[in-house]
């Protein structure tokens, strides 16, 4: 392993903020509505120099409060979803591992819906009444990820092939429950499709964006600080503690961190699923799998996935949508397949 | 590893940095008060779903979700002030021509939001809840109809002629619509209801409700569907009709598409034989009208009351009574409205019946 710089870690994340910067000006630029570069870049400005209030194009509102909210939810998402992937990977020592694949999003999904189901029946201030959906995301995804860990462990050793398998199965039980609660229960629930697929469309109140903001961050922070733990967990579970990572608190904390940040991606967009499988893998490729690259790599590199999947879901079928769940699956389902044959014996 | 606590501390400071600054031109943007109108007159409503909204008046821009909403606006002769649509909305042919804003579950906000909407229409059946959210956020007034039965459609054609500031153009079609059923009403007084099944699709078979408008239009024309459930669109299973056996089975063909199955490929299905109804033929296809919540209904309702009671449109001699469906309009009605909306069904669907 090649002794990390802070300046090289500045630079590979510089690189990739100046592509996720070009990412963003392509996905504000392109949609149902045709907007000129020039108009975009002059909107911007005024928003970046606070004076909002001059932009009298046609398309401010559509820049400012449709296509950009929708990119930052897709950033934030994309963040998560990646960083989440990357922990799940280290934890479980399994290149394959990925909150879609493993469950943990259906899980998600579930808590999130049980959340809207019961939310009516109970008298909680508003501010409380919106955060009991990612809390039940949360949870969900936290009560899956115990349940799959277990499923994969055989005679105190994780199995890799009854993980993946045990994630695939109880990600299909979930779903199954949550086609179920949709068929029975008519109402205010979010259609089928978000659940399953995911999407970015609905814009959100401002608040909810400062929410996923910090907590992203926070969640994100924490895992970093584990990030030479996660390093030496590469090598196994008993190296690890040979070395003095004091494991068992590191998965509680990373697994805790993970689950919560997969809630929080879930209770805004749905399932998008491969995010955290195949951004991690491009991200090793590209710069290592020191974690302490990896993980800030990761979390912009997702953004950047995110934000094209959506542009393209978009804008492919113009004015109708697709989820961007289907964008992310056509690329990360046969990667999977891919890097599941490639696999060493 | 030790000197990299600091670095590690630094690079998580910037980008904790980059990403509040995010936010923070986030915030503005979201701040930022949606384009200012120059019209300053706002009225408040109450749709049909119990949301209070504010629409500016006069309402010279309207954007429907539904193609039933959009054949209303065509039918209270607002096409011109009609902006946009969904892909949906065919009818009538001029509706293809409006801009289009995507499907009804997932319209393009941006698309909407760049027409410059003083409303927007949706229906609760045909369009998402947050759409609707996403609309309000955007500063763009909706209004949200949600009728379950004949006489909802009535009414609510009749808010929606309210609130588009043309009342006396909802009155006179709402008066139409009611003369009409009335006229069937009557015709149909002594004939015993007809029991039927409503096939919404055939594979997987779905019928309708007992709480959605289309029951209720069944009823109307003197047929009574065999499926009694109290969600909207209950999956039915073969058996079960082989077991209620309906008098008929009801289709909805549309003009557009020729997907919907005649009788003859529906009798080689496995399994459709055990239906008396399909091994008899006897089965009813009316215009697709009979799936939107639109003033078309009426003439659907009285193509089925056609075809499952035709005793009851025998001219007796001497009887005096006119056909339905020529009767001259009411005086005072607005030459805008659409001349041929309540008679070009007799004609188009009324020979495809296979009834024997």
């Amino acid at each position: 392993m090649r002794p990390l710089t802070l300046r090289r870690l500045l630079l590979q994340c510089l690189i990739l903020v100046v592509i996720l910067f070009v990412v963003v000006v392509i996905a504000l630029k392109f949609g149902a509505v045709p907007v000129s570069l020039y108009a975009l870049g002059r909107d911007l400005l005024r928003v970046l120099f606070g004076q909002s209030s001059q932009i009298s194009s046609d398309y401010g509102l559509i820049i400012q409060n449709i296509r950009l909210p929708r990119i930052l939810l897709g950033i934030l998402v994309g963040a998560s979803l990646s960083v989440a992937g990357t922990s799940f990977q280290a934890l479980l020592r399994n290149p394959l591992a990925d909150p879609y694949i493993l469950g943990v999003s259906s899980g998600a999904s579930l808590g999130a819906i049980l959340a809207l189901i019961v939310e009516p029946h109970l008298s909680f201030s508003p501010l409380f009444a919106a955060l009991l959906t990612p809390l039940g995301a949360f949870l969900g995804a936290a009560a899956t990820i115990t349940a799959v860990y277990f499923l994969g462990r055989r005679e105190g050793q994780i199995d890799s092939a009854t993980l993946l398998l045990g994630g695939v199965i109880t990600g299909s039980f979930l779903s199954a429950i949550i086609l179920f609660l949709m068929s029975t229960l008519s109402g205010s629930l979010r259609g089928l499709s978000f659940w399953m697929m995911g999407e970015l469309s609905t814009p959100l109140q401002k608040s909810v964006y400062w929410f996923l903001g910090i907590g992203f961050l926070v969640a994100a922070g924490v895992i970093y600080t584990t990030a030479s733990d996660l390093n030496l967990l590469l090598a196994g579970e008993k190296e690890a503690m040979h070395l003095g990572v004091d494991v068992p608190r590191v998965r509680l904390v990373v697994y805790i961190a993970a689950s919560f940040l997969t809630g929080l991606a879930v209770s805004v967009s749905g399932s998008i699923g491969y995010v955290g499988l195949f951004v991690p893998h491009a991200m090793r490729f590209m710069f290592g799998s020191d974690h302490r690259t990896l993980l800030p790599t990761a979390a912009i590199g997702g953004a950047i996935a995110v934000v094209v999947a959506d542009t393209l879901a978009r804008t492919v079928v113009a004015p109708t949508e697709v989820p961007v769940g289907a964008v992310t699956a056509i690329v990360g389902a046969p990667l999977f397949i891919y890097l599941l044959r490639k696999r060493p014996a | 590893m030790k000197e990299f606590t600091r670095s590690r501390l630094r690079s998580a400071a910037f980008a904790s940095v980059a990403v509040l600054l995010f936010c923070t031109a986030m915030s503005r943007a979201q701040g930022a008060s949606p384009v200012s109108s120059a019209s300053p007159i706002f009225r408040e409503v109450t749709d049909e779903t119990g949301r209070t909204i504010r629409v500016p008046q006069p309402v010279n821009r309207i954007v429907s979700l539904a193609p039933s909403l959009t054949e209303t606006v065509y039918a209270l002769g607002l096409q011109d002030r009609l902006v946009g649509d969904t892909d949906y909305c065919d009818y009538p042919a001029d509706a293809q021509n409006k801009t289009k804003v995507g499907g009804g579950i997932s319209p393009s906000l941006e698309v909407i939001a760049a027409l410059h909407p003083d409303i927007v229409l949706a229906t609760k059946g045909f369009n998402r809840l947050e759409t609707v959210h996403a609309l309000d956020n955007l500063g763009i007034s909706s209004y949200a109809t949600d009728p379950h039965t004949v006489n909802d459609i009535i009414a609510s054609s009749k808010k929606l002629a309210d609130l588009l500031g043309v009342p006396e153009a909802g009155a006179s079609l709402a008066a139409e619509m009611g003369h009409q059923l009335t006229n069937l009403q009557q015709r149909l007084a002594s004939s015993p209801a007809k029991h039927v099944l409503f096939v919404v699709w055939h594979q997987p078979l779905i019928s309708v409700g007992k709480h959605t408008f289309i029951a209720d239009a069944l009823r109307l024309a003197g047929a009574l569907s065999i499926v009694d459930s109290e969600q909207d669109w209950p999956h039915v299973s073969l058996e079960e009709v082989a077991r209620l056996q309906p008098d008929f089975l009801v289709f909805a063909a549309s003009h557009s598409s020729s997907v919907s199955p005649t009788v003859e490929t529906l009798a080689t299905l496995p399994g459709w034989s055990i239906v008396d109804a399909v091994k008899n033929r006897r089965v009813a296809v009316i215009d697709d009208a009979v799936n939107r919540p639109a003033p078309r209904i009426i003439s659907a309702i009285e193509d089925l009351a056609r075809q499952l009671h035709p005793e009851a449109f025998v001219e007796k001699p001497g009887n005096g009574k006119e056909k339905i469906g020529k009767e001259s309009p009411p005086p005072n009605q607005p030459s805008s409205y659409l001349p041929d909306v309540f008679q070009i069904h007799m004609t188009s669907t009324g020979d495809r019946a296979c009834a024997h």
